[in-house]
């Protein structure tokens, strides 16, 4: 049976699967704020569960319920506060990349800021951590770094 | 919104390097910033062969991945015959965009050039787009190109440049549809000439992965699920071989080589 386009109505929902195959519902009118979900839609349709390999059912939650608000237009500097308050920095990566992969610019834009903040004053060893990048500098080359920029490591603890 | 999605699943820590250049570095204060210029270099590399000077070539693209006036990478090229490495001046405003992390920072060797899959920041800095980066073995010169017309991005996690037969190629995988297309230039730098050969279905295999590495003379893919398994699809896309290679996942990396006979110098014989 052909169907109309569908104007979302504030009353249906859309069912995402995660990768790790967990099923979360959420408003029509808040998947069109993720991107990627919107497309997927717009292809599949919006009465099939939409398969989204990438995010797990760690993190979607959390993103539904960022979502839940931002459609209420309940989003205060304070909310985003609370949200990111008992989250370490490894879970803030993963919302992060998740936001990325769903194109859900709001939650990006804010996450992207908060991790930002997060490593202002983390050492140079956890910033390449966090990155998943290596050294390859030789130690002749980041000695003679450190050295020009000495000044932009003072107060900062090296081996956090 | 950026366009690299970064691998699916297996490696949650893998940050794509052009989120961290574009969104992550602008927002920290100078004294970070500079701090940060030890973390990583960020290049990409390549080796390849000019036959109009009989020279071979070591060439680097790299940027210390913070933005200062905005994102330009060096250029150097190391000549045998000259025994020594030159910069070549220029805007190079180029950076890693890894798709997958194991070697796209190795440049593939092409038509008399080598090729990257990379980022290039836009003229406002505030986002990037994905170009293809050669490097013209002759000329000494870094060119672009842009990827195929109808390429969706969106629907990629992952893609690598490949030599398919005798072509220039991409490979891609779509996680959506769980399956893997391959795209060729049917002629070398003629960008209409972008075609999708091949698209066929993953599925059903214990990972979701599919990493082509080679192709036969009859036109099989030969490739890895990105564990321990070798896989090998026919030119229709069908499974026709696969077997395990190792007890251990995720513990080898696969690579290709070529067999070739070279004659030594002798006493009096010169080479």
């Amino acid at each position: 049976m052909a169907q109309e386009a569908s104007s979302s109505t504030s009353s249906k929902t859309i069912s995402l699967k995660t990768g790790d195959g967990e099923i979360f519902e959420i408003e029509a009118s808040a998947a069109k704020q993720m991107k990627t979900v919107q497309r997927l839609i717009d292809d599949l349709g919006d009465d099939i569960t939409i398969p989204l390999h990438n995010v797990f059912s760690k993190e979607l939650p959390k993103i539904i319920e960022y979502y839940k608000k931002d459609i209420t237009g309940e989003i205060t500097k304070d909310f985003e506060a609370e949200f990111v308050k008992d989250l370490n920095d490894d879970e803030v990566k993963v919302l992060f990349l998740a936001a990325n992969y769903l194109d859900a610019n709001k939650l990006f834009e804010f996450l992207s800021q908060n991790i930002a903040d997060r490593l202002e004053s983390k050492s140079v060893e956890y910033v390449r951590k966090y990155f998943g990048v290596e050294n390859d500098f030789t130690p002749e080359e980041e000695s003679k770094l450190r050295e020009e920029r000495a000044w932009s490591f003072r107060g900062i603890k090296e081996d956090e | 919104m950026m366009n690299s999605l970064g691998r699916r699943g297996m490696e949650e820590k893998y940050f794509p390097h052009d989120l961290i250049i574009i969104q992550i570095l602008p927002r920290l204060p100078v004294k970070s910033l500079l701090r940060f210029k030890c973390v990583h270099k960020s290049y990409l590399y390549g080796f390849g062969y000019d036959q109009f000077r009989d020279d071979y070539l070591v060439v680097s693209v790299s940027n210390d991945m913070t933005i200062n006036y905005g994102v330009n990478s060096q250029l150097e090229v190391f000549s045998l015959q000259d025994n020594t490495w030159r910069e070549i001046e220029g805007n190079f405003p180029y950076f890693s965009n890894t798709w997958t992390d194991d070697s796209p920072r190795v440049g593939l060797l092409f038509g008399g050039d080598i090729h990257w899959l990379v980022a290039k920041m836009a003229p406002g800095e505030d986002s990037s787009d994905d170009v293809i980066l050669t490097f013209d073995l002759m000329e000494r010169k870094l060119l672009e190109m842009p990827y195929p017309d109808d390429f969706d991005f969106v629907l990629y996690d992952n893609c690598a440049l490949w030599v398919f037969g005798e072509f220039f190629s991409l490979w891609v995988s779509d996680h959506v549809n769980c399956s893997v297309e391959i795209w060729v230039m049917k002629e070398y730098k003629v960008h209409s000439s972008w075609t999708k050969t091949l698209d066929f279905s993953i599925e059903g295999l214990s990972t979701w992965y599919f990493y082509p590495i080679c192709s036969t003379k009859t036109g099989d893919i030969v490739g890895t699920d990105g564990e321990n398994v070798l896989q090998k699809y026919n030119g229709q896309g069908q499974l026709i071989e696969h077997e395990s290679y190792s007890e251990d996942p995720l513990d080898f990396l696969v690579t290709l080589y070529t067999e070739s006979l070279l004659l030594l110098p002798v006493d009096n014989m010169q080479v």
